[in-house]
């Protein structure tokens, strides 16, 4: 069976040199020895935005983008589905987690620096990441269909109309109406299930991207030298010598 | 190579540009119009009539009054009001409250007399008047 599984690796091997890409991107991508249990909070945010994908299409095979049928549709997924409780609360409080690990992971790397320069358009792309998902937390609070989600909805789109001039017309584009009603939920479930997700994933692509080209930057404390060596006038990649490798030592690190 | 045909191949470019700018426009138009407006009801061209029988002393009857919700009231003595029902503080409806005589903002607890002056809690104005007129037991509002 292994040998099996070899001769298999070893075909894609040999066509897309995969063993160069797990040995130069993970063996051989090193970190700072003195980094700390804050950055994995980035790793924890890009699992939870799995979990919620997930989540997200088990509760769309059942949920109805309905007026009248809404409620009685997550009524159902929470009464009468096996595990269907479990599956929209894991989504509901994973929302909600998303959101505080982002508020951690935003306020870890304003504490140590990381944000500095050569990495401001890191933080650009993550500050734009924090608006999307409170988008797609707001669109998806309205998705129930009950008191709640109906007038916290009411009052969140209600807050554009104090913008001058353009204000009224704002919260008739968001709410599709000049009230929250059937237009509003149709616009709220395609921007949460279809065009936010879709926005979040290409810029964690991006942010992602921007880790590996720039390198990890360094605590500003620990073990050992922390200053920043950029000086502003080419690209560098900033390299940690002697670090510990991302795979395995710090992606097994407890 | 000579700075006319570099110039040329610009204006070329340009135009190209142009035409691109033009095409994506006549593309995203009909798309944006096609979400900004949604299909609204077209009721009897922005007046609406309640027989007056309809209402009992005290009551209240909600109704949607160019696409927003509307309220008309019959005071205890017998007179009338016609108000928007939708809260001046952040835009949730009130409701008749028939025991108390005055409407509640199930939102952030504001509340208003029959005629739609603030009583207390956060609503910076009072609820918004509407032009009615009574003819033969029927009230016709805007």
């Amino acid at each position: 069976m292994m040998e099996f599984l070899g001769k298999i690796y070893n075909w894609i091997d040999v066509r897309l040199g995969t063993h160069e890409i797990i040995t130069e991107k993970r063996t051989g991508y090193l970190l700072p020895r003195n980094v700390n249990a804050w950055y994995s909070l980035g790793s924890v945010l890009l699992v939870i935005f799995c979990l919620q994908i997930i989540t997200g299409m088990l509760l769309m095979l059942y949920y109805v983008p309905d007026i009248d049928k809404a409620f009685d549709s997550v009524s159902f997924i929470m009464t009468e589905i096996p595990l269907g409780r479990l599956v929209r609360l894991f989504h509901a409080v994973g929302s909600s987690m998303m959101l505080l690990v982002l508020l951690l992971h935003m306020f870890s790397i304003l504490f140590m620096g990381s944000y500095k320069s050569p990495r401001e358009l890191h933080w650009l792309t993550g500050f734009f990441l924090l608006l999307l998902a409170m988008g797609i937390s707001l669109t998806g609070y309205l998705l129930p269909w009950n008191q709640l989600s109906f007038w916290a909805t009411t009052v969140a789109t209600d807050c554009a109309s104090s913008i001058p001039f353009i204000g009224e017309n704002l919260v008739e584009l968001l709410r599709g109406g000049k009230q929250v009603g059937i237009h509003t939920l149709g616009r709220f479930y395609t921007l949460h299930v279809g065009l936010l997700p879709a926005l979040i994933a290409v810029l964690i692509g991006v942010h992602l991207f921007l880790i590996q080209r720039t390198g990890v930057s360094t605590p500003p404390f620990g073990l050992e030298d922390t200053s920043n060596q950029w000086k502003g006038e080419s690209f560098v990649y900033e390299e940690h010598p002697g670090g510990i490798p991302f795979f395995p030592n710090f992606f097994l690190q407890k | 190579m000579d700075k006319s045909k570099r110039k040329f191949i610009n204006i070329c470019l340009g135009g190209v540009a142009a035409l691109a700018a033009t095409a994506f426009a006549a593309v995203t138009y009909p798309v944006f119009r096609y979400y900004l407006i949604p299909p609204t009801d077209k009721n009897s061209g922005g007046k609406t009539s309640v027989p007056l029988n309809e209402i009992a002393l005290g009551d209240a009857k909600f109704f949607e009054f160019n696409g927003v919700a509307a309220v008309l009231v019959r005071k205890q003595d017998g007179s009338l009001a016609a108000l928007s029902a939708v809260c001046p503080h952040l835009g949730c409806i009130v409701q008749w409250e028939k025991d108390r005589q005055d409407f509640l903002c199930p939102c952030h607890a504001g509340y208003f007399t029959a005629d739609g002056a603030v009583i207390s809690g956060p609503p910076p104005r009072a609820l918004a008047k509407i032009p009615f007129s009574l003819a033969n037991g029927v009230v016709t509002i805007g």
